[in-house]
């Protein structure tokens, strides 16, 4: 007989998101338990870059929420006892054409009109940040506050810290049901048990939508295949993340900074490049919807490789060492899903981060946790609901 | 065909002609493994990688002086230093050390094979390091001819307790690099286990051991018994890395070439 367990919040999902979750609640003194059909960071928390990056994200809501979660990084660099190698080092988004040049002026305004700090470049002060660049680079902008973070460490790290501070941790546990009475969730139905909770928060990240689908609500998140190639470790050579401007065009489907030839397009291919702590570069990527597929293909390293050439010409005597590839829990905007369901009480969607997951997942952490204890959040969630979408 | 046998005894024969001028490396390099760093340290250019980027390293002994360099630089263990100079049924055989403790030159000490079966003893005649902070040490050993292909590693005696020795005598075997690519040390690995990770893919995620060069090739192995040791039949799920491409590491330029 599988025993009953019971818990004040159930999080499904190990992943970032969840793991940021756990940890908000367990400081408000919550009971947690994370039920974790595989591992800690066995999703796409596990197999993505670690950019923090505020400059690509769109002006409104989505800025101020990354901008909210970025200041929120240096406290939890304090508080974890695992080093998340979170640095402030600063971020570029590369032009390669004069329209691409003009694309990312205008941004560059609406941000600054928000308050963030960005500047734009000409092709010669883009050599200030970078040991060379490919001729095609036309300019771009640069982002003082951009910071990356080793997303694994971060993961492992908040999950660790909840679990000091009481939560509970089932690994190899799945979720199969989810049983609501009288417009409450009751009960959580896994492979290991059942948990008696009657608050449920989904950070399920690709499997969000198969949990939506146990309450009979449609979590638009679709799984979408990101690869990345991985170098031999070198002594610090990038100083600063590196994207090109057709990465935020597939990234926030930006017509006028979509990549130029058909096969790109086809890959959503869009350059990204950072330097690990361990010393190895991190060269994306690229945005597909193929399933559940995680798999990396001959096709897209050939691409990315290419692309990053065009960047960063002295990659070129690099040995790339791996490569991967990682599943974006995508909603049709790209922006999260946070927030309650209608018509069903103790239900919490927290999912659908897509690209933004890692830079997010503090902001999401402290949101969701004031929206499951206390009802209500500081920061207005509205514009993330799930009902935008209808 | 004829190429095929010189891959298999990966020139075994020319080195051991060639070693009774002086030290020469012996490639025991046999899966096409991801990496070339043997060929990278060579300043002579004895070692190729070719024609494809998965062939097997092969050694050019007229080209070889005996440096030393591509024993101490191959993350696998897979090279050493044959030496028949003396011409009197014993060769000097030069293998890479990286075990706890300070090896010098005068000990006696035992000599191995590739399973860590002891072959004999002997005594070691250099102890050389090599590389920056955490320096790999080649150490020089006078062995049996007969046994000097066999030879790929030492180790001091087993210290047995009932001989009445300090059991502080022990080498520290705990900082021995279980993965040498990412240079994580057992005991870092075992402390890692006892925090309830349960496969090898939690193991690498948060260790990093298996990371490198060799996607997991040379560890693998040695890091399923330390997890099946700790994790018993509770093991819910051990996994395997999965190997992703490249398949041994291939430079960015010719990935990203037009004809690639
Ligand atoms: C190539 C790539 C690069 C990226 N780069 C960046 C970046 O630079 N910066 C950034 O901010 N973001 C980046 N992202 C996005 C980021 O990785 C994701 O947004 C983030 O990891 C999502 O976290 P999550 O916790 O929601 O999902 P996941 O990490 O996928 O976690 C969800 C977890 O839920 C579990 N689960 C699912 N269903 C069930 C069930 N039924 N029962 C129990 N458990 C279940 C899964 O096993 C999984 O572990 C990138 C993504 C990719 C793929
Ligand atoms: S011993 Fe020195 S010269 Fe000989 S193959 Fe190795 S690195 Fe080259
Ligand atoms: S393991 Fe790598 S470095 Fe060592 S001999 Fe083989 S190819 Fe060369």
């Amino acid at each position: 007989m599988p025993e009953v367990m019971s818990s004040e919040v159930v999080v499904i999902g190990g992943g970032v998101i969840g793991a940021a979750i756990a940890y908000y609640l367990c400081r408000e003194g919550a009971e947690v338990m994370i039920v974790e059909e595989d591992d800690l960071a066995s999703g796409a928390s596990g197999a993505c870059d670690g950019f923090v990056s505020l400059q690509t994200k769109a002006p409104g809501p989505h800025l101020r929420l990354a901008m909210e979660s970025a200041q929120l990084f240096p406290e939890l660099a304090e508080d974890l006892d695992v080093d998340i190698e979170y640095r402030r080092c600063g971020g570029l988004l590369l032009a390669t054409s004069q329209e691409q040049m003009k694309e990312l002026r205008g941004r560059a305004k609406a941000l600054k009109a928000e308050g963030l700090e960005v500047e734009i470049l000409a092709a010669g002060d883009v050599k200030d940040f970078l040991p060379e660049v490919g001729k095609e680079v036309k300019g771009g902008s640069y982002c003082p506050l951009d910071a990356r973070v080793n997303p694994i460490s971060l993961t492992l790290g908040l999950a660790k810290k909840a679990q000091e501070m009481g939560a509970t941790i089932l690994r190899g546990c799945k979720v199969e049901n989810i049983v609501v009475t009288n417009n409450r969730v009751r009960e959580v139905h896994t492979t290991a048990g059942s948990i008696h909770s009657r608050r449920v928060v989904c950070a399920a990240g690709v499997g969000s939508n198969q949990i939506g689908k146990m309450i009979i609500v449609d979590v638009p998140v679709l799984p979408q295949r990101g690869q990345i190639l991985v170098t031999e470790s070198r002594e610090p050579v990038l100083k600063t993340l590196v994207a090109g401007a057709e990465y935020l065009g597939t990234k926030a489907n930006i017509q006028a900074l979509m990549p130029a030839d058909a096969e790109s397009a086809k890959l959503g291919l869009g350059f990204t490049a950072e330097q690990t702590a361990s010393g190895n570069l991190l060269l994306g990527s690229t945005r597909e919807f193929v399933g559940f597929d995680n798999q990396t293909t001959p096709e897209a390293m050939n691409a990315i490789a290419r692309n990053a050439l065009r960047y960063l010409p002295w990659v070129e005597d690099m040995d790339v060492i791996r490569s991967f590839a990682g599943l974006r829990p995508c909603s049709p905007d790209g922006l999260p899903i946070l927030g309650t369901i209608k018509g069903i009480r103790g239900f919490y969607l927290a999912t659908g981060h897509s690209g933004d997951g890692i830079c997010l997942a503090p902001v999401t952490g402290v949101t969701i946790s004031e929206l499951v204890l206390d009802g209500e959040t500081s920061l207005d969630i509205a514009p993330f609901s799930l009902y935008r979408f209808k | 065909m004829g190429s095929e046998v010189t891959d298999e005894t990966n020139g075994w024969q020319e080195a051991w002609e060639a070693a009774e001028n002086g030290a020469v490396a012996v490639m025991d390099c046999h899966e096409e493994i991801p990496c070339n760093p043997c060929q990278e340290a060579c300043p002579n250019g004895a070692i190729r990688v070719e024609p494809h980027v998965c062939a097997l390293p092969r050694l050019d002994p007229g080209a070889c002086n005996g440096c030393g360099r591509c024993v101490a630089l191959c993350p696998g263990m897979a090279v050493f230093l044959l030496d028949r100079r003396e011409r009197n049924g014993f060769a000097r055989v030069t293998v890479p050390y990286e075990m706890g403790g300070k090896p010098v030159e005068g000990d006696v000490v035992q000599v191995v094979d590739g399973e860590g079966k002891a072959l004999t003893e002997g005594k070691i005649l250099k102890v050389r390091a090599w590389g920056g902070e955490a320096p790999t040490l080649l150490l020089t050993v006078r062995v049996p001819e007969e046994v000097a292909l066999k030879v790929r590693g030492v180790r001091y005696r087993l210290i047995e307790l009932d001989e009445g020795l300090e059991v502080e005598n022990a080498p520290p075997l705990l900082d021995y690099p279980i993965c040498r690519c990412e240079d994580v040390s057992l005991q870092n690995v075992r402390e890692t286990l006892r925090s309830g990770v349960r496969s090898l893919l939690t193991l690498r995620r948060a260790t990093r051991v298996g990371l490198g060069y060799c996607q997991g090739l040379f560890c693998q192995s040695s890091l399923r018994e330390e997890l099946a040791a700790a994790a018993g039949r509770e093991a819910w799920k051990m996994g395997s890395f999965r190997v992703r491409p490249p398949v041994r590491p291939v430079k960015l330029g010719r990935l990203g070439g037009e004809n690639a």
